[in-house]
């Protein structure tokens, strides 16, 4: 007789899968804001970066870095992170949950060929909707999220709360791993290989690691007009911000360049949005989509944005995670949706991405890539 | 939190070289039954440490249930069969906390659910 641990814990829904980013938000600002830095003055810590430069003209009032600075270790969690990852899965953890429960076929394929009696861990697990779901095996599942692990839980299946960038777990001891949906909410580039280095780690030799990731190239265009695209990141890693800007406001220059000086309401929108970024300047800077790119004749890809959420007001709770997001600013009412519109940071990835990213980690075989549904997926291999 | 999740734990805390396995402290257990699967039993016995596992089911309350030591041919037998499934996948500990053996750093358990989140200056 074969296991069967977490099905007879599920509850089946009948809610239609909605679309999370199907209902439009009107972000459309009629003024753009540049954001400026000045020379540095900061005292900041100086790994591998490097932000040295910025810092010498800088003597007199700012003695060498204390000892006890270091910095930052890449399992440390950015402030976008926290703001825009974090804390909303906290806050819209029951909503979400009530629109996760459809099974990619690709994932399930995945998890069915897998040997009955296999130990699967799905690190960043969100809801727990592909815990269980061959019974044959047994899975241990972990969030950074303690509102969604606590709804696993209550379905019955074994999870924790841990870090993806750095799992708890001893080397060599699962049979297989996902990663569905998670890098992309990684904000650099040696988080989300650190990321893919642990579930290599944690997995035998022989093991299979399946890894999904939101595409630059989605399915349906019209869904990235939805997206606000962010722009202005300082240097390819994120510097810990929490020592440094949020201390020394007055280093960030604002210039506001109001498209449509005319219109009083656009300025006043313009002096909302520099209040804003003053208190959060380690925000990026959002501009409208239809900002002209620089004229140097080739093109960018836009990779970061904010996909937003809406959290109808009946699921939001009054006083709660959403009162607080509210007044911090880091979500919105929209009374004509009636809801809080939350903002969720991604890095969604380009073709061959996830390839070079996979290409940096040890004792790693590709046995499979793909395409599907909007979504970049590789197959790993320990070897 | 069952023991074979437990059997997977280790202690992430920067600076610490052996963070397995971790101490229990159990306030509260609850015995849950669950159907045995031989195939599962057997597959999964190489990977487990036999000497944490025993440490557990201590911990929870059941120092007589198992061998201190194992080797798969007992698995042969269905009487430590059921001992090893009543251990690894039966046994949860719902209210407690794991212990780092090096630093003593306590993961609270609540719900069954461990919070092995560490803090900034632990990563």
């Amino acid at each position: 007789m074969l296991l069967n641990f977490a099905s007879r814990f599920r509850s089946s829904r009948g809610v239609r899968e909605i679309d999370s980013y199907s209902s439009s938000s009107s972000l459309q600002l009629s003024t753009f804001i540049l954001l400026r830095r000045t020379i540095c003055t900061i005292r900041m810590p100086t790994p591998d970066l490097n932000l040295s430069t910025n810092n010498s003209t800088n003597s007199n009032d700012e003695a060498s870095c204390e000892d006890d600075v270091r910095a930052p270790s890449v399992q440390s969690t950015p402030d976008i992170e926290k703001n825009y990852v974090h804390r909303v899965y906290d806050a819209i953890a029951p909503h979400f949950s009530s629109t996760r429960f459809a099974k990619w076929p690709k994932v399930a394929e995945f998890l069915s060929s897998l040997k009955p009696g296999s130990v699967i861990l799905d690190a960043g697990c969100g809801n727990g909707k592909y815990l269980g779901l061959n019974p044959d095996c047994f899975y241990i599942g972990c969030d950074i999220s303690p509102p969604l692990i606590e709804i696993c839980a209550r379905r019955g299946h074994e999870v924790m709360v841990a870090d993806a960038v750095n799992l708890p777990y001893r080397e060599n001891f699962g049979d297989a791993a996902i990663s569905i949906a998670v890098l992309h909410h990684l904000s650099t580039e040696t988080r989300r290989r650190k990321a893919v280095e642990e579930l290599i780690r944690v997995v035998r030799k022989g093991g299979l690691v399946l890894i999904t990731v939101w595409a630059v190239e989605q399915e349906d265009e019209s869904l990235l007009a939805k997206w606000t695209p962010l722009f202005n990141k300082y240097d390819d890693e994120w510097v810990d911000s929490s020592i440094s800007l949020l201390r020394n406001q007055s280093n960030i220059k604002l210039e506001s360049i109001p498209e449509t000086a005319e219109d009083s309401g656009a300025s006043k929108q313009v002096e909302n949005r520099v209040k804003d970024v003053q208190e959060n300047p380690d925000d990026k800077i959002v501009a409208s989509p239809s900002v002209p790119s620089a004229d140097n004749g080739c093109s960018i890809t836009q990779q970061e944005y904010f996909v937003p959420w809406h959290l109808p007001f009946h699921r939001a709770e009054i006083g709660g995670a959403s009162a607080s997001a509210l007044e911090n600013g880091l979500a919105k009412k929209d009374d004509k949706k009636g809801a809080i519109v939350y903002n969720r940071y991604y890095h969604v990835f380009a073709e061959g991405e996830l390839q070079r990213l996979v290409s940096g980690v040890e004792n790693t075989a590709i046995v499979d890539q793909f395409y599907d549904k909007s979504n970049w997926c590789i197959v790993l291999e320990k070897i | 939190m069952r023991l074979l999740t437990h059997n997977m734990l280790s202690s992430n805390i920067r600076g610490v070289v052996n963070g397995f396995p971790l101490g229990i402290e159990a306030e509260k257990v609850v015995e849950r039954e669950v159907e045995l699967s031989a195939e599962f039993l057997r597959g999964v016995f190489p990977k487990i440490e036999w000497g944490a596992l025993v440490a557990g089911a201590r911990a929870l309350g059941h120092p007589d249930l198992l061998p201190g030591e194992a080797d798969a041919s007992m698995l042969a037998s269905d009487d430590f069969l059921r001992r090893f499934h009543r251990a690894l996948l039966q046994l949860h500990v719902e209210e407690g906390a794991l212990v780092c053996p090096e630093t003593g750093r306590r993961f609270p358990i609540n719900k069954g659910i461990p919070n092995m989140l560490l803090h900034e200056d632990e990563v």
